[in-house]
């Protein structure tokens, strides 16, 4: 269960963070005035205090104003039947390469979901892996990453 | 009539076989992320981007901008048999849309949307024919100061206009400008803002924002809400498009009210989004039927689409003229301008007259192409929506991925796209608005710089914003619109309200 205030203010820390960070970093460039004109830090170190003082109002506005449960559990398992089988995809690229991990994600979302035959999920699998391969290697000729295990078998 | 002989130059140009067949690829494509929940124009575009690489650039703005109106038509489609809005813009048209179709209208109810979304359209782009190159004759004298003031108006009009809290915008808008400003600084030549990470010298492309902001956040929004896809019947009878169509000038005002919304809001980057709301707004209280608003009320299909597509077609020429994209979309669109080496401004009214012209007439073929092949395909992309969510997600969630890591080869860059993903959801939950976001990371390396070369011009006065008449008018015109919230909100403190906006 979440409430608005709790996300408010979650993403007002994530805003408010990456102004802090803009700022620390725009120091290292120089503010102000020199020979040179307006130095490269400055316009950063702006629009970091902008940021961050923006996410402080919306954090207290948030806390303040936005009182209601806005996801309920079956919607946070909706979100995360989603979110985390994408970022698994995601984060085994470097180790297993693109077209195997397209494949796996398309044959365990439609396995997941159909429970049965496998067969369907096993050419959808097949079928997204060579469809990325036509689309992108011939096409575009995109080379897409082959991961650690690409390496290893030597493509 | 200078203009109406080089639109007609323009026609020769986008009337080849070639042309017509991108056209009808563009507005298939585009029709197709527009019914697509997660995919949308923005994403559609940017995905196309590096297809078009090796094209002229006339030939690679013509497929990019019938996409992005097939992706207009496209999200009225479901907006009106699903109730589920394919893309943002065309929320307010499921208010009145889905209800006509619903009680046993549907064809009406399409017809309706597409004649008045075709006739906002219309307008927008008579309105680049006859006033693109008059501003752009103006902003040829445009030196830094000005670009600056015009920047900061447009910026500004987001916060006053764009009707997401100005706070949020403004977080939003500075969030796409430290962004831009990641990697090798324009001006002196260094490193800023890496973080630590080498690689981040490159910068942040808006194609990964796009894909993580537009792609996986919208799907995360579109799966926490279920949807349960109700079919109507999705045949389309042609004697009631052809007697609605018909019909339309009874409408006449509220069509042209709408499309004066919706092109002002397209130039002043208020966007479509909030052009479709507003002008459902306003006609919902002019209305005598007002009643009747919600329960499938012509003209609460009118009103939304006709600002709808006059935003989306008028927000190029900013784009066009003065190098200020009008939604995101158009910032998608600006950033392919840069990418194929042009250079987006005034200039490209001088040096670029084939592509300019060969752009605006294009803009009226692919509407056309857009109605027909919008009306001929309902049934096959309804059908669509009938696949399973669980199959798309997986497809789209690959595509982003795989656009996010063509753009330079860079596993960094899907990482920032999931990154983008998750804030993307967060903002679209908390009326954060995203246009904004995008549009401060295509142009605030050049708004910087007209600040900068501004400074170096009055050795650091802030007086510069204030030496000519232009510019003055243009900085507080932009103060003005920034003001516009709080102002409203005293009169609105003032005055008893008597009615809540859907």
């Amino acid at each position: 269960m979440v409430s608005g205030r709790s996300l408010e203010a979650a993403t007002a820390l994530i805003t408010g963070a990456f102004g802090a960070a803009v700022i620390v970093s725009s120091l290292d460039n120089g503010i102000g005035w020199s020979a040179a004109g307006v130095e490269s830090g400055t316009f950063p170190l702006i629009v970091g205090l902008v940021i961050l003082a923006g996410s402080l109002f919306n954090l207290v506005q948030g806390w303040l104003q936005a009182r209601a449960v806005i996801l309920g559990p079956s919607e946070f398992r909706r979100l995360a039947i989603l979110f985390v089988p994408a970022a698994v995809f995601v984060g085994v690229i470097p180790l297993i390469g693109m077209y195997p991990a397209a494949a796996l994600y398309v044959f365990g979302a439609l396995a997941w979901h159909r429970r049965g035959s496998l067969l369907v999920p096993v050419l959808a699998a097949i079928g997204a892996a060579l469809a990325l391969y036509l689309m992108f290697e011939k096409t575009f000729q995109i080379s897409l990453p082959r991961g650690a295990l690409g390496t290893w078998f030597g493509f | 009539m200078e203009n109406l002989e080089a639109l007609m130059h323009g026609f020769g140009i986008a009337l080849s076989g070639n042309h017509i067949f991108l056209m009808v690829i563009g507005v298939l494509l585009g029709i197709l992320v527009g019914v697509l929940p997660g995919l949308g124009a923005p994403n559609g575009v940017s995905l196309l981007l590096p297809l078009t690489f090796g094209m002229q650039p006339v030939s690679a703005i013509i497929l990019l901008s019938s996409m992005y109106w097939g992706a207009l038509f496209g999200g009225s489609v479901t907006s009106i048999l699903f109730n589920i809005p394919g893309e943002p813009s065309s929320v307010a048209t499921t208010f009145d849309g889905y209800p006509m179709a619903r009680d046993g209208r549907p064809t009406t109810a399409l017809a309706t949307a597409f004649g008045s979304a075709a006739f906002g359209a219309l307008v927008g782009v008579v309105l680049i024919t006859l006033a693109a190159s008059w501003v752009a004759q103006v902003a040829l004298a445009f030196g830094p100061p000005e670009y600056f003031a015009v920047y900061f108006l447009a910026f500004a009009s987001f916060i006053g206009m764009g009707g997401s809290p100005p706070i949020k915008t403004l977080v939003s808008l500075a969030i796409g400008f430290a962004l831009a400003a990641v990697g090798i600084d324009t001006v002196s030549g260094s490193v800023r803002l890496t973080m630590g990470i080498d690689e981040m010298v490159k910068g942040v492309s808006f194609v990964v924002a796009v894909m993580g902001l537009f792609g996986i956040g919208e799907l995360m929004i579109a799966v926490e809400e279920e949807f349960h896809v109700k079919a109507i019947s999705s045949k389309v009878e042609w004697r009631e498009v052809f007697r609605t169509l018909v019909g339309l000038p009874k409408h006449g005002w509220a069509l042209l009210r709408s499309a004066a919304i919706g092109c002002w809001m397209g130039i002043t980057p208020g966007g479509p989004t909030a052009a479709s709301f507003m002008s459902y707004g306003i006609a919902k209280r002019l209305s005598p039927r007002r009643a009747n608003f919600g329960k499938g009320e012509p003209e609460g299909i009118v009103a939304p689409e006709a600002a709808d597509h006059a935003a989306g077609t008028s927000a190029l020429l900013p784009m066009l003229s003065l190098g200020i994209p009008g939604s995101a979309t158009a910032a998608v669109m600006m950033g392919g301008l840069m990418i194929w080496g042009l250079n987006p401004g005034p200039m490209l009214f001088v040096e670029q007259k084939d592509f300019v012209w060969g752009l605006i007439a294009s803009m009226y073929l692919g509407n056309v192409v857009a109605v027909v092949l919008v009306l001929l395909t309902v049934p096959i992309f309804a059908a669509l929506m009938r696949v399973p969510f669980f199959i798309i997600a997986p497809v789209i969630v690959i595509i982003c991925t795989v656009g996010a890591y063509s753009v330079s080869n860079s596993y960094l860059d899907v990482m920032l796209m999931m990154g983008f993903g998750v804030l993307g959801y967060l903002f679209k939950k908390l009326h954060y608005p995203l246009a904004p976001l995008v549009l401060a990371i295509v142009i605030g390396d050049k708004a910087e710089d007209a600040f900068r070369q501004s400074m170096l011009m009055s050795k650091g006065s802030l007086g510069i914003f204030f030496a000519k008449p232009l510019v003055t008018t243009l900085i507080l015109l932009g103060a003005a619109l920034l003001l516009m919230p709080t102002i409203w909100r005293t009169i609105g403190r003032m005055m008893p309200r008597s009615e809540v906006k859907p």
